[in-house]
């Protein structure tokens, strides 16, 4: 053991000082600093009296937003219903709102490590993804049904993000682990179906989902629209996240897995208890990243006729009065995206520093 | 209506996609066949939108479709099914209409489509009589004191670039010998808010999408349509190729809409029509005496449902494109041609 050095750093300026320096070194320095800051103060002054200021808020108000340069809020008193719900029945909002809730704390839970076992996250994810089935579908318990081109808004923007991530991610896994098998057959062509997903774009692939397919599948193997286009979505996640994870994979020293052979380990156990926790903590970060790009592209569902909430959100500027307010509702619907891509880049730098542990 | 970059790439996509359907063979559709599908599953599908299309297709505050293709969605729903309760609108893009109606994903499509040869002929559908004529045409400011071309002499035109709207009217002037100066703009917001700006004397457009605009103008009785039309584009339902029975039943929804139109029966007097008709087209229109209904394998009494539910075709107009709504757009060539419109009822013998 050696002796305890002291580690002892250089004297470090204050953040004034620092400042001070680096924002007010010469004149030139102080100049554009004092024109960038007035910049800045006065496009922020621009927008909050734009937002907050100079803006209409109740529906009632409308007619008043003609004569103001300021924000139009009444389309998004009058109309968030649309954006929310989509084509939801109205008297059911209840439904989906609580469905949202459930799948929004299904999220949340799986977050947390003490759900991190097979057993626990399949057992919440089973019942919050039913309990959200069953409150969006009804059909039972008196809940009158509502079948699925009824269903719009945030409720199926969200629908559509948990359904591809619960199908996507275990597939991504097998997909990952079959292109680096063993066997030759399985690799290539593992191989080939990565890369042809990869190679076709998203829209193209959401339109035959939703469009061709039905004329080469039998009927009873269709399923609804809906189920088809989740299912192509998935497909492609799976592939794009099968290449992080695979990443993750490469990363790991030959010789860890070597190790576990010479003690007896079966494949599985070398797969379960070596390669994939240390792949999900390489690739931590390209995951996370899959993830908030599937959130934000459940938006292109809308050209095969979807009502999720950029869909929304244009029915419900489209109309009557609220046409010239289209910047208004996408300011809004930018906020919703906004809170949950954030939340989700949190986490992923939250689950960084947690798995970081250990490690040094 | 004009093309954008991304439309006209998925209209390839959804033609290949019905090239596909034509050599599986289970685009078209036999006789009858689509009014036998409809009544077993005792709902109408109908072409919806992917967002909203005002004032043709849009959503009311409490979440239902509404419009003016919608509400023949609904007279067709009535006319089938004898009730409205019965119209599901399905919601689809532009590019998805055609494949979705060979895939039996919905029944037929009232959706401002244009009936044009290619699909006609290429696309295996069969369209409509005509039930809207969409007009391109110009706004401009009320204080120019005239809606004459003319008026526009050395003035300025906002446009949408590269669209068939800009072609359309630089033909028009030019032909006219009116020296215009175009300015166009890539996205219609920016079009929309050069005009208002005052960056151009005046604005072209699709008429009811002009109509729109002008609503959601800061005032909007300052503006004016040009007295003149640049190009008439004829709207018509499309349905499968092959069902005549189905053509004829859409034909005669809107046929009947027409002729209550024409004999004065509105969904509010219809009941007196029906108890004293005025003559014998009355007579047979409102299932007093036999023959609309079993020649299309309907009751007899379906034209008279139609018109007590959604109305005849003034009403109908007025709610959602007319003085009755918002928008108070003139009816202009979609009266019938005894007001002075293109719109001639078939005859009911």
């Amino acid at each position: 053991m050696s002796e305890a050095v002291i580690i002892q750093r250089p004297p470090q300026p204050g953040l004034f000082s620092r400042w001070r320096r680096n924002l007010f070194g010469s004149p030139l320095d102080c100049m554009v600093t004092i024109v960038c800051i007035a910049l800045l103060a006065w496009l922020l002054y621009r927008f909050i009296d734009w937002a907050f200021i100079s803006s209409i808020w109740a529906k009632e108000d409308e007619p008043l937003c003609r004569e103001t340069h300021g924000a139009c809020w009444s389309v998004i008193d009058a109309r968030h219903r649309i954006i929310l719900f989509g084509l939801f029945p109205f008297e059911e909002h209840w439904r989906s709102t609580l469905a949202c809730v459930v799948m929004i704390a299904t999220m949340v839970a799986s977050c947390f490590s003490w759900f991190w076992s097979t057993m626990r996250i399949s057992l919440l994810w089973i019942c919050g993804f039913g309990l959200f089935y069953l409150l969006m579908r009804g059909g039972v318990l008196g809940m009158t049904d509502i079948t699925p081109e009824r269903w719009g808004g945030l409720a199926l923007t969200i629908f559509i993000f948990a359904s591809v991530s619960i199908i996507g991610m275990p597939l991504s896994v097998v997909l990952a682990l079959a292109r680096r098998s063993k066997l030759p057959g399985i690799a290539k062509l593992t191989g080939l179906f990565i890369d042809l997903f990869r190679s076709l774009p998203l829209l193209t692939i959401l339109f035959t989902a939703a469009v061709i397919t039905p004329f080469l599948l039998p009927g009873w193997l269709q399923g609804d629209k809906l189920y088809r286009v989740i299912a192509g979505f998935a497909i492609f996640f799976a592939c794009y996240q099968a290449e992080n994870i695979r990443a993750g994979l490469q990363a790991i020293p030959s010789g860890q897995d070597e190790a576990g052979l010479t003690l007896g380990l079966n494949y599985w156990q070398r797969v379960t208890r070596i390669q994939l926790p240390q792949a999900f903590r390489n690739s931590l970060p390209a995951i996370v990243n899959q993830f908030v790009i599937t959130f934000k592209e459940t938006s292109i569902v809308t050209i095969v006729g979807f009502f999720e909430i950029l869909a929304s959100g244009h029915a419900a500027y489209g109309t009557g009065e609220w046409t010239p307010h289209y910047i208004e509702v996408y300011v809004f619907i930018a906020a919703i995206y906004f809170i949950f891509v954030f939340s989700l880049s949190r986490y992923g730098a939250y689950l960084e520093k947690k798995l970081r542990v250990g490690r040094g | 209506m004009t093309q954008s970059i991304s439309r006209t790439f998925l209209s390839v996509a959804a033609s290949a996609a019905l090239v596909l359907a034509a050599g599986t063979g289970s685009a078209f559709a036999a006789n009858g066949d689509t009014l036998k599908a409809v009544q077993e599953r005792g709902s109408l599908l109908c072409s919806g939108h992917n967002g909203s299309f005002p004032p043709f297709v849009q959503v009311t505050d409490d979440n239902k479709w509404s419009g003016y293709d919608i509400d023949y969605c609904r007279a067709l729903a009535v006319a089938t099914l004898g009730s409205d309760d019965k119209l599901k609108v399905v919601p689809i893009s532009w590019a998805q209409r055609f494949p979705s109606l060979q895939s039996g994903d919905i029944d037929v499509v009232i959706k401002a489509t244009g009936w044009t040869m290619g699909r006609d002929t290429e696309l295996g559908i069969q369209f409509s009589v005509p039930y809207f004529v969409g007009a391109t045409n110009v706004m401009m400011p009320k204080e120019l004191g005239s809606t004459d071309p003319e008026t526009l002499e050395g003035g300025s035109l906002c446009a949408n670039a590269g669209t068939s709207t800009e072609r359309l009217a630089a033909n028009f002037f030019k032909s006219r010998g009116i020296e215009i100066e175009m300015i166009t703009f890539e996205k219609s917001e920016e079009t929309r808010d050069a005009y208002f700006a005052g960056r151009c004397d005046s604005l072209v457009g699709w008429g009811p999408n002009l109509a729109v605009t002008r609503q959601s103008a800061p005032n909007p009785d300052d503006h004016a349509m040009m007295n003149v039309a640049l190009a008439l584009e004829p709207e018509s339902a499309a349905m499968r190729q092959g069902d005549d029975n189905w053509v004829d039943i859409v034909n005669w929804m809107f046929a009947a809409t027409w002729i209550a139109e024409a004999n004065g029966i509105t969904s509010e007097n219809v009941d007196e029509h029906k108890a004293n008709p005025a003559d014998s087209t009355v007579e047979k229109l409102l299932g007093v005496s036999p023959g609309i209904g079993e020649r299309l394998g309907l009751s007899d009494d379906w034209a008279y449902n139609v018109i007590k539910t959604v109305g005849n075709s003034a009403e109908i107009f007025d709610r959602n494109i007319g003085a009755g709504s918002v928008y108070k757009l003139d009816r202009g060539l979609n009266a019938l041609w005894s007001d002075g419109g293109v719109i001639v009822p078939m005859i009911l013998d």
